[in-house]
């Protein structure tokens, strides 16, 4: 039997063609020497270097990367923290409802997520800002920590907890010697993923950004809507690039503990 | 004056225990995991708590360790209440059953994990951890994770991380239980010496008789979070106090029958198998027409092709199955009226001249000192 019959080969040829062909292009075009977007007239990189002088997208990537760093980070610490409480705590009183509360970003669609950050910050008379985005992307994103982070626990061993209770060592330093280095390949996935979901998310942004504080891409949408150009392509290829890198080294870190789990 | 060791510490009064166990009482809800235990155990014991699964012999190591707390009652170590003193304050280390290896740390590290938390110095904690390696045979280890490790190792790590601290107690909860037979054999008798060498009190949760037998001084059997029996491997083995105690520990044949009083050949027993009168050396002191039972290992039962030259306790059977075990042989024989019994010979002789097969009449006889009396 083999693996590479004409019908898989052609699956998996439509299948990729459908999902990254629209990227490729993008990506190709952004190389594209002409300024009309759809005709090929030769290699440049000259769209990176007019990128490079175009003060309102490098603003605009400083104000992402901004969100998307500090958001992370304090996704991360609330996410790990949530997911261990998850794990560890038994059945504690409004449990059910806590973990409902923790799940609910995933599925509620972002456009009310948006919607209602919004209406918070409004009624709480919070001027919209960096501060805004932040504060939202941390909302959306914290459960998606949560979530990698209790199935981690799910496959850890509390003897190992108690163990180092056992030879001596305080509950605080158990956490930072034991606990922390076991689960934090799972932390890193955790602020890799909440990074990339923050660069790449335009719904919530556009909804609690205010002015002076686009992202970037708030700021390709609105371009786009003056006509697609190479620079555009250029940018997106950039912010493409990123969220791959993002995205691949989360999953090998998840894979390499796997690996070490199935191995002990 | 000389302070006298004793090899049975719990006979002679003077000695006072080292583990008090008072009255104590789990509950998790509803369900009673300890019911009102009360236990003593003595320096350089090698204490085996044994029981089937449930019983309540985990939680009670646990309780020791300080990882349950209990709803009544409390634990003296060396005299002093513990029952309030969080795990890690506790001078008693633990070797767990999944072993709880740090699996980011060398086996070196994981050994010197519990001197480290006591701020020794590093030179002290450097030869400690040498000298637990070389104890567990695997200073060429040293630099392995726990990953790269094959369960007997690991189970090695585990003794001695547990042991680097020089605990007067060590808790071992099913330490061999993840081994094969022939490397848990082995074991058994290397935890034997290691605990005559370091001189700790060895207190062990297992489900396997065997193991309890070989390693224990004593032996605590428990069931539904009570003690059935605390006694040596020998008491607990020969003289079980019930049919309970009896049927865990080994193979045993009971006879169920009344009690029909004594006489110049021991305690009479209407047997219920045979409808005869068989005996037991042992007295009781019940009411004549009370139930009672004999228990009889299978290898004191005798099995013959002849009737055998004695003047009570013969019963006739055939032979429905073999099994041979080659050292010994287990004889499954079926009385008249469909019982059957147990019997184990020890195969003397390489080719039995005069062997018992499949289907033969064969006699079974004992003698009455063989035989336990039980009342329940």
């Amino acid at each position: 039997m083999t693996r590479f019959t004409k019908f898989n080969v052609s699956a998996l040829v439509i299948g990729f063609t459908f999902l990254y062909l629209p990227i490729i292009l993008l990506i190709l075009f952004s190389f594209n020497e002409s300024k009309l977007v759809t005709v090929w007239a030769g290699f440049s990189t000259k769209w990176y270097v007019e990128l490079m002088q175009n003060q309102g997208i490098k603003d605009a990537a400083w104000v992402t990367f901004k969100v998307a760093f500090i958001s992370s980070t304090v996704a991360t610490l609330l996410g790990t923290i949530a997911g261990l409480v998850m794990t560890r705590f038994g059945n504690f009183r409004g449990r059910t409802l806590f973990s409902g509360m923790i799940y609910a970003p995933m599925v509620m669609p972002e456009v009310i997520l948006g919607l209602s950050t919004l209406l918070t910050f409004i009624t709480l008379a919070i001027d919209r800002g960096v501060l805004t985005i932040t504060l939202a992307h941390i909302t959306f994103s914290m459960c998606y920590v949560s979530v990698i982070i209790q199935s981690r626990m799910t496959s850890y061993d509390d003897s190992i907890t108690e163990a180092a209770l056992d030879l001596g060592c305080t509950p605080f330093r158990t956490f930072m010697l034991i606990t922390f280095p076991i689960i934090l390949p799972a932390i890193v996935s955790g602020w890799l993923l909440s990074f990339t979901m923050s660069l790449d998310d335009l719904v919530i942004a556009s909804f609690t950004s205010g002015p002076g504080s686009t992202t970037l891409p708030i700021k390709i949408y609105s371009m786009v809507r003056l006509g697609v150009t190479p620079e555009i392509n250029a940018v997106s290829t950039i912010l493409v690039g990123l969220v791959t890198v993002g995205v691949i080294t989360a999953s090998l870190i998840g894979k390499r503990q796997k690996q070490q789990l199935a191995q002990s | 004056m000389t302070e006298t060791t004793t090899t049975e510490p719990w006979l002679d009064s003077n000695q006072k225990p080292y583990i008090q166990i008072v009255n104590v009482t789990k509950k998790f809800g509803d369900f009673t995991a300890i019911d009102n235990l009360s236990l003593d155990i003595y320096k350089n014991e090698f204490f085996s708590l044994l029981g089937p699964s449930g019983c309540g012999k985990t939680t009670l190591l646990r309780m020791l360790a300080g990882f349950e707390r209990f709803t009544e009652g409390r634990v003296l170590v060396d005299g002093e209440d513990i029952s309030e003193i969080p795990p890690h304050l506790r001078p008693i280390n633990m070797m767990f059953q999944s072993y709880a290896l740090f699996p980011h740390l060398t086996v070196e590290k994981n050994i010197a994990f519990g001197l480290k938390q006591d701020k020794l110095p590093d030179n002290v904690i450097n030869q400690r951890v040498e000298e637990m390696l070389e104890l567990v045979e695997l200073t060429d280890f040293a630099k392995r994770k726990p990953g790269q490790l094959s369960g007997g190792q690991s189970q090695r790590v585990a003794l001695a991380r547990s042991l680097a601290k020089q605990p007067k107690l060590l808790l071992l909860d099913e330490p061999l239980g993840a081994l094969d037979k022939r490397l848990r054999e082995q074991t058994q008798f290397e935890l034997m010496d290691i605990q005559e060498k370091l001189e700790v009190t060895f207190v062990i949760v297992t489900h396997d008789q065997e193991e309890a037998m070989t390693v224990s001084s004593r032996i605590g059997v428990m069931d539904s979070g009570k003690l059935i029996q605390v006694a040596t491997p020998t008491q607990i083995y020969e003289a079980p106090i019930n049919r309970e105690v009896a049927d865990f520990i080994g193979d045993v044949n009971i006879f169920k029958g009344i009690y029909k009083g004594q006489d110049e050949k021991g305690t009479q027993l209407l047997s219920e198998d045979s409808k005869s009168i068989i005996y037991a050396t042992q007295k009781v002191d019940v009411p004549v027409g009370n139930r009672i039972w004999f228990a009889l290992r299978p290898e004191k039962l005798e099995i013959t092709r002849k009737l055998p030259e004695v003047d009570c306790n013969i019963l006739k059977g055939k032979i429905e199955d073999i099994g041979y075990g080659g050292s010994f042989s287990t004889y499954h024989v079926k009385l008249k009226n469909g019982r059957q019994l147990t019997a184990i010979r020890a195969n003397r002789e390489r080719t039995a001249e005069h062997h018992l097969t499949w289907g033969d009449e064969v006699y079974l006889h004992w003698a009455p000192h063989s035989a336990v009396v039980l009342l329940s």
